[in-house]
């Protein structure tokens, strides 16, 4: 092998080598840093650990919205399963009972602490995996 | 009856832009050719303006009888609204971007001469792009559908969070930003056919690909602007899908336009630039896509239609893979084969133009992982703020101390630098100080910010050195990448500070209540009903002291609008240049109080003036440009 080929090949690896390591090192943060969206059924389904950030999505249960000072707590539901939320802030102008949501935060102890809630600016906004049956 | 007239001149227009692109591609090129087709173009060019133009009159006489027009209209909107209503959806914002892509390359028509060997071969792609996007709009989401027999009486009004001023030119700024990318685009395109190295394109599309930039900037600021007044939620970015597709075609253009003035200065990088035009102008058509085929949930996003998906990603991917098969082609012709030296002005940048590459390739990832681990795992998710930060916070630093670097480096030349240079030691070293000192008095605990904070100080104090020297010793600087550079350090200060010294918090008041937040005490003084043209609300005052006895007032609204019955916050803001004051209104609790929400946001006016300064660096470059550089005579050697 001469001199400039194999200097060629020397090259290329490095390339490959900072590239490969390059990309996994921005996979490992995408995985540390995403957030999974479950319905109130598949949170249900699964063993969550309380200091991972999760989004539940679904309607807000009739009914369930109180309000205590600046914070609020109410129920998301998907009509089979619910989970009770609580949140200190001002949620969105869109967010009312029986109208779609989504909350991103921290589940503990069976309720699920949200910093952020966000409702769809679109009225007609449904969130996704939820079957409505119109009698309930 | 002025509907179908100005449909037909659309169809007009498009068999016109059809045939001057025919013309190009495959006859060889004579003067008698390039003539006709700078008039083909030309024509066609009219006929869709004059169509555009019947269609802006028949908005703005309330003309209910074209089903677009009806269904985002109003006739008690104002006249500009009625006109930006155009817009304001998905059918009428895509005849708008057609119309401004067919101005980028009326402009080039007119002022690139005809003796230009690119000319009529870019013309002509150009009108291909053309024709492909009309096509796109005649096919799959026709603006000029009627509703007949009998018109509505009043149309159903424009979404009132878009009746602002902001949004009025927001859409239209971006639009021009990401359509005159089209024009290098071509013109590499253009060069790869006629596969002669010795025409410098480059050259031809400084100005062009810089006056694209300038819009692509000031609209993206534009949006973040409106976002933080109107939305209520009180930041500048939020890392939605839509602003991500917004933000990698700027990524990949000012990695363009800094390739470009290597390629121009010392011959080099011309391969990695046509590379880049293509991106740039594919990563356009790429945020076109996002938003128009509802394949990701935002708040941006135009209805869903998996049909104009298919059609856009049909066109993108006709347009990717031509341009790349074009480029293998010509690979050998175009290459060059001197390499660049270490340490010089091209290696820093070509480093930097990785870094950039690193970003924009993140954030596609960010922007289709969720699609893609929905599809493989089962699994909804969602990239939020935290990815975004954690990889944009060490490629910037380390993109920031190369771009330190290149402020001694030469072209074509080794960097000669000595480490204890006097304004190298002077700059670091105060600001060195200067972070410590924010470090200490206001407690920033994160690392990143304090070493974002160092190197934006000393980026700017780095230049200020640079024109120091230029007023004492007439040393020469480019002035243009001074001011951007100096912006991009106020730029990342002012993000830093914003992020580690803002405060926001949520408190339920009752009326004459007083609260105490931080320096200020809160008076929570009335609440009373009040009524606009389209609209009632509920407004509130609030007088706000601060512990130096200055007092403000300031009276956040909540809106319902009748036609729609959507519900708006007003925010109420206190400008300054160091923080914002910053009020929204909640509901109305059961005791009687109200929820109020407070946040103190610091330097973010700062933010916007840094774009609008980068901005500001470009269009002093446009103006400035020297006339002999566009025309082609000198250029052929």
């Amino acid at each position: 092998m001469n001199p400039t080929r194999k200097k060629r090949i020397f090259n290329i690896l490095i390339v490959l080598l900072f590239s490969i390591s390059g990309i996994s090192m921005i996979l490992y943060s995408l995985n540390t840093n995403l957030d999974y969206f479950f319905t109130p059924s598949e949170l249900n389904e699964k063993e969550l650990s309380s200091s991972k950030r999760i989004k539940i999505g679904g309607m807000v249960l009739s009914g369930s919205v109180k309000r205590d000072g600046s914070e609020i707590s109410f129920v998301i539901t998907d009509y089979e399963n619910s989970i009770n939320v609580i949140y200190d802030g001002i949620v969105p102008d869109l967010f009312k009972e029986d109208s779609g949501v989504v909350a991103l935060g921290y589940l503990r102890n069976d309720i699920f602490e949200a910093e952020e809630v966000l409702a769809k600016h679109d009225e007609n906004y449904m969130p996704p995996n939820i079957e409505i049956n119109n009698d309930s | 009856m002025i509907v179908e007239i100005s449909h037909f001149l659309t169809i007009l227009a498009t068999g016109l832009f059809l045939l001057s692109g025919l013309f190009a591609t495959f006859i060889n090129n004579t003067e008698y050719i390039s003539n006709l087709i700078a008039r083909t173009y030309s024509h066609a060019f009219f006929f869709l303006i004059a169509s555009f133009g019947l269609y802006v009159w028949l908005a703005a006489t309330d003309n209910f009888s074209v089903l677009y027009i009806a269904s985002h209209s109003n006739t008690n909107l104002p006249i500009f609204y009625k006109i930006s209503s155009i817009w304001s959806a998905h059918e009428g914002s895509m005849f708008l971007w057609i119309v401004f892509l067919a101005i980028w390359g009326f402009i080039f028509n007119f002022k690139i001469s005809q003796s230009n060997p690119l000319k009529s071969l870019t013309l002509g792609i150009l009108s291909l792009v053309i024709v492909g996007f009309l096509l796109f709009l005649l096919l799959t989401s026709n603006p000029f559908q009627t509703i007949l027999p009998i018109p509505p009486i009043n149309g159903a009004d424009i979404n009132p969070v878009l009746q602002d001023p902001a949004l009025v030119i927001h859409p239209p700024t971006l639009y021009l930003g990401y359509v005159g990318f089209s024009i290098p685009f071509a013109c590499a395109i253009a060069f790869l056919i006629k596969g002669n190295s010795d025409i410098e394109w480059e050259l031809m599309v400084q100005k062009w690909s810089i006056m694209a930039w300038i819009f692509l900037t000031i609209g993206i600021t534009l949006g973040s602007w409106w976002a933080y007044y109107e939305l209520g939620w009180g930041g500048y970015w939020f890392w939605d899908p839509v602003e991500n597709v917004a933000l990698m075609p700027w990524l990949a253009a000012t990695a363009f336009i800094h390739s470009l003035s290597v390629s121009i200065k010392s011959k080099k990088l011309r391969v990695w630039t046509i590379l880049l035009s293509i991106l740039v102008f594919s990563l356009s058509l790429f945020g076109a896509f996002i938003v128009r085929s509802g394949i990701i949930d935002s708040v941006h996003s135009f209805a869903n239609d998996p049909e104009r998906g298919l059609y856009l990603l049909g066109f993108i991917s006709l347009i990717i893979i031509t341009s790349l098969i074009l480029f293998v082609l010509r690979f050998s012709k175009i290459q060059s084969i001197e390499r660049i030296k270490r340490f010089s002005k091209e290696s820093f940048v070509s480093i930097n133009n990785i870094f950039f590459g690193v970003l924009i390739f993140s954030v596609m990832l960010g922007v289709t992982y969720p699609l893609i681990y929905e599809y493989l795992f089962n699994q909804k998710i969602s990239v939020g703020a935290p990815f975004y930060t954690a990889i944009f916070s060490p490629i910037v630093l380390l993109a920031c101390i190369f771009l330190i670097f290149s402020v001694d480096s030469k072209w074509s030349r080794r960097l000669k630098s000595n480490l204890l240079d006097l304004p190298v030691v002077v700059s670091t070293t105060s600001s060195a100080i200067i972070t410590l000192l924010f470090l200490y008095f206001f407690d920033i605990n994160d690392l990143y910010m304090n070493l974002l904070i160092f190197v934006g100080f000393l980026i700017i104090l780095r230049y200020m050195f640079e024109i120091y020297k230029l007023i004492k010793f007439r040393k020469y600087i480019n002035p243009f990448s001074a001011i951007a550079h100096m912006a991009l350090g106020l730029l990342l200060i002012s993000i830093s500070l914003n992020s580690s010294l803002s405060t926001e918090r949520a408190m339920s008041l009752k009326i004459d209540e007083t609260v105490k937040y931080k320096d200020l005490s809160i008076n929570f003084q009335n609440i009373n009903l009040s009524n606009g043209s389209n609209y009632d609300a509920i407004k509130a005052d609030l007088l706000i002291q601060t512990t130096d006895g200055k007092s403000v007032k300031l009276s956040p609204e909540k809106r319902r609008y009748f036609t729609r019955g959507q519900i708006t916050t007003e925010t109420a803001i206190h400008a300054s240049p160091i923080r914002d004051i910053y009020i929204t209104i909640g509901d109305q609790l059961d005791d009687g109080s109200w929820v109020v929400n407070i946040q103190l946001n610091y330097l973010i006016r700062w933010i916007w003036f840094s774009a609008i300064l980068m901005s500001f660096a470009g269009i002093l470059l446009v103006i400035t440009h020297k006339k002999s550089t566009f025309t082609f005579k000198k250029s052929i050697s």
